[in-house]
């Protein structure tokens, strides 16, 4: 070889070398020592004075089903949305919240996890599979073909008859730990403690033939523990499973983990049953495993409301909210719904059924908290009516959206109007930092909205004075009660409480506060009972049969507006429990409503310049409301 | 001394890595035509192929099940030479998609692995202070009224008393962020139209009534050095330019090509 050759050749090898290295550095990884010093940092005030929002179940393109619904945004952009700045969404539409959130779970399904991105990335030709090869060219085809392919997976993964390729334990666990590793130093890059606090979870997707079971497992940990393990799969597992998995983390690594239970509405029974998971009577060792895994449900969100449903609660006009076309089935539309299911479905239900048990073993598995989150599979954290991006990519903006039918399944049933905006989980923390959200989740001192900023502060006890509401009222609550998610202890007097409701700046008068209780009977037997404890317009409105009348609609169809001329500002009382019997196991929760505002089909209906069907038509205008967590009273524990 | 930016992006590393190994092989001369008429499978090769096997199965492969995978294996691959050769990639929509979309995602990766040189965040910053400044910061006082009659009167009358209502009637030196989620758009917007002063302005709307204001003091933030808030710039230039490279990337391949589209 000539000299110049020499030259050349080592020429080229140096370049080919030091570009190598330049692109193989990786991004810098923020130091957890820092993490620590930032929280550290950040001060706590004595008891929680402001209220924290945010979203506890948001879907990326690290999601199986996100991303054959087409999303093309990950982690980095659902953080960027969340905490306010511009983010262009898969469609091309440039979106900015317009009141930033103050933290965010990015919970993606752990089963399959990147899988649909590696498939949709992979060479054709490596795809052996034929159904992966099918939903490959499917997915490469259109956007529709990628969302049939989509809807056939989540039957498929319903129905236990997923390619075996994608189930491959070895690959799945690689392909896991580099996303499961990137989002975790991608949480910690945009972690600023006081201001903005991501934290790590998933979602745990278990469904026996299409019973949605799901729960979204949510980390108080930075990477240093969180990293030590990796997203526990539910398609082939069982509920014990997850709670073995959960404890094992909390041994291993001393971190703490909790799981979110959501849409029980879609569970076809099974997500508050009488019995154990496997069917048999519930032991207090069961129950007591299942409150301390599960300190708080999600009660609503875009697949639905779960609060409450017209067959369990027939004296309660407002508890028709959220239930169209997710009361017909299953998630997958596998198998009908039957009257007798609703009851292991709806919150309220639950929360009888837990006094019950608790009554017969000692132990309450169902003592849980409530908040609402989005459930976006959009990479975006959108709550209200007016900024709906759709459950997923497929339904983002478009004028087809609100009448189209639209399955997760592959069977008829369910139209887009039927999707919720979402809702929001509202927290009562001393400080925004992952410690401080996590552990008023598991004191439940939190709160569920349909997309709503409202404040609302409930304390329970049995001192307050009938002028409570007289000077630093708050802190009085905190010194003299419990505040949301407590628990009294009988002392023979009638329980007092503190509620307080202050609209959205933003948004909407209020129509009324209610106070729902359940508790059970001398018999053993569960009742209920929906409380008008303070309304607007009071002059006007004096209850009849122990009932305030509806407060009246402002809503202009054509212009999808309304006006404040009814309904307060702010709404608040003392009340005290007229028909409470001494030695009592109850539990009191508030339900806060909006006067009628339109919803999300109603503005696409203006924007689009389309036409309803009638059937969505009729649900376009709805009363938005906030359900606290309850304060619950009974006997000592024994 | 500092290089031009250019020299330090990715792409151009990438395209001179190109040129050198061209140039380099110009040189030396290719290998005859024959080895890509040469299949070696090698032992990796099959492993690769048993261990496949073996994942899907649950076993290992006998002699005979392996034989007929290389065997499978060597067939795709005379296959698609073949096909190369007589050039059946080029109208295949599927092929296309598949290598445009590889092309993408290499410009893209190469933008999330680059490291970033400090020089070019406090670019980014100094482009960008929008994004980094922190937000105005107000001090004030306020008074509710559900009525705006009741407000007006009250400030002409100097009475300093308002209707109860749960919000703070102090805030000091906070966030616009903050106000605006107590308050509400409205309000905060008619704070900034207010001049800091001792005494009492208003009405100013709510979205919960009317409020008499105070504004006693009003800080316009100036964004933090670029050493306190590395993270958040490094953030958001990865993210920026993740979609940018991946333009320039095209369109640098795109100027290369003459289009002319017939109508």
């Amino acid at each position: 070889m000539s000299k110049g050759k020499a030259f050349a050749s080592i020429g080229a090898a140096a370049v080919v070398l030091g570009a190598g290295a330049y692109w193989l550095s990786r991004p810098e990884i923020v130091d957890p020592a820092e993490v620590v010093n930032a929280e550290a940092a950040v001060a706590l005030t004595e008891y929680p004075k402001t209220v924290l929002w945010g979203d506890t179940h948001l879907h990326t393109d690290n999601s199986i089903d996100a991303f054959g619904f087409g999303v093309r945004l990950g982690p980095e952009d659902a953080l960027k949305f969340a905490r306010g700045d511009e983010v262009t969404s898969t469609t091309g539409i440039k979106a900015k919240l317009a009141r930033p959130l103050d933290f965010l779970v990015i919970a993606d399904h752990s089963d399959g996890l990147g899988v649909m991105r590696r498939i949709y990335d992979a060479p054709r030709i490596a795809i052996r599979d034929k159904t992966l090869r099918r939903w490959y060219d499917m997915m490469h085809e259109s956007s529709e073909q990628s969302t049939r392919a989509t809807a056939e997976l989540i039957t498929a993964a319903g129905a236990g008859t997923l390619p075996e390729a994608m189930m491959d334990p070895v690959r799945q666990k690689e392909a896991a730990t580099d996303i499961w590793n990137a989002q975790l130093r991608t949480l910690d890059r945009y972690y600023q403690p006081g201001t903005f606090t991501p934290l790590a979870g998933f979602e745990y997707t278990l469904q026996p033939d299409g019973n949605n079971l799901h729960r979204v497992v949510m980390f108080r940990d930075g990477i240093e523990r969180t990293s030590k393990v990796l997203p526990y799969p539910g398609l082939t597992t069982t509920i014990s499973g997850l709670f073995d998995y959960m404890d094992a983390y909390e041994q291993a690594t001393g971190g703490k983990v909790l799981a979110i239970p959501h849409n029980s509405n879609l569970s076809n029974g099974l997500m508050f049953e009488m019995t154990d998971s496997s069917g048999g009577p519930m032991s207090a060792e069961y129950a007591r495993r299942r409150a301390q895994h599960e300190p708080v449900v999600e009660v609503t969100q875009i697949k639905g409301d779960s609060e409450a449903h017209p067959f369990l609660s027939p004296n309660d006009e407002f508890a028709d909210f959220g239930i169209n076309g997710w009361e017909i089935g299953n998630l997958t539309l596998s198998r009908p719904k039957t009257d007798p299911m609703l009851a292991g479905e709806y919150l309220r239900e639950a929360l009888k059924r837990g006094l019950s048990i608790e009554e017969q073993t000692g132990a309450n598995p169902y003592k849980f908290g409530m908040i609402g989150s989005t459930d976006s599979h959009t990479a975006l954290a959108t709550g209200d009516e007016d900024n709906f991006f759709g459950k997923h990519t497929g339904n983002e903006p478009r004028a087809i959206r609100a009448n189209a039918p639209q399955n997760l399944g592959t069977r008829i049933g369910r139209f887009g109007w039927n999707y919720l905006a979402g809702g929001y989980a509202a927290v009562w923390a001393r400080a925004n930092t992952r410690a401080e959200i996590f552990d008023a989740m598991m004191r439940r001192e939190v709160y569920a909205t349909t997309g709503p900023r409202m404040v609302v502060r409930f304390f329970g006890g049995f001192d307050f004075a009938d002028n409570a509401f007289s000077g630093d009222w708050v802190r009085a609550g905190y010194k003299t009660g419990v505040p949301m998610g407590g628990e009294l202890v009988s002392n023979g007097k009638a329980p007092r409480f503190l509620v307080s409701a202050l609209k959205d700046p933003d948004g909407a008068h209020l129509d009324r506060v209610q106070i729902i209780k359940g508790w059970t009977e001398a018999d053993g037997t569960t009742r209920e009972k929906v409380y008008d404890v303070a309304w607007s317009d009071s002059d006007k409105r004096s209850p009849v049969n122990g009932k305030v009348p509806a407060v009246g609609d402002t809503v202009d169809r054509k212009s999808a507006s309304y006006t404040n001329s009814i309904g307060a500002a702010e709404l608040r009382t003392v009340w005290t429990d007229p028909d409470y019997r001494a030695g009592q196991r109850a539990f009191y929760y508030v339900r806060v409503l909006e006067i009628p505002t339109p919803r999300w089909p109603l503005f696409d209906a203006l924007r689009f310049e389309m036409t309803l069907s009638p059937e969505a038509m009729a649900d376009a205008v709805a009363q938005e409301r906030a359900y606290s967590s309850p304060i619950w009273i009974g006997p000592a524990a024994r | 001394m500092t290089l031009p930016a250019w020299t330090r992006e990715p792409i151009v590393h990438f395209l001179a890595a190109a040129a050198a190994l061209f140039l380099f092989f110009g040189w030396v001369g290719e290998p005859a035509d024959s080895a890509s008429r040469t299949i070696t499978v090698t032992r990796e090769d099959r492993a690769a192929l048993a261990l496949q096997w073996e994942r899907t199965m649950q076993r290992p492969p006998t002699d005979a099940e392996l034989d007929t995978m290389v065997e499978n294996f060597l067939r795709e691959e005379v296959l698609y030479r073949e096909a190369i050769r007589l050039g059946l990639d080029r109208d295949d929509p599927v092929v296309r998609k598949r290598l445009s979309n590889k092309m993408d995602y290499l410009a893209a990766s190469m933008a999330e692995t680059a490291a970033v040189s400090d020089a070019t965040l406090a670019d980014w910053l100094a482009e960008h202070p929008e994004r980094f400044a922190p937000d105005v910061r107000y001090s004030f006082d306020q008074l509710y009224f559900s009525e705006r009659a009741a407000a007006g009167a009250a400030l002409a009358g100097g009475r300093t008393v308002g209707e109860t209502i749960s919000l703070p009637s102090t805030f000091d030196n906070a966030d616009r962020t903050i106000v605006e989620g107590r308050l509400g758009q409205t309000f905060t917007t008619a704070l900034d139209a207010l001049e800091p002063s001792q005494s009492w302005a208003g009405p100013v709307a709510s979205g919960f009534g009317w409020h008499l204001v105070r504004l006693r003091n009003r800080v316009v933030g100036t964004p933090p050095e670029l050493a306190d808030i590395r993270d958040r710039v490094e953030a958001d230039w990865r993210s920026s330019t993740e979609a940018q490279r991946r333009k320039d990337a095209y369109e640098m391949l795109r100027s290369a090509y003459r289009v002319s589209v017939e109508k």
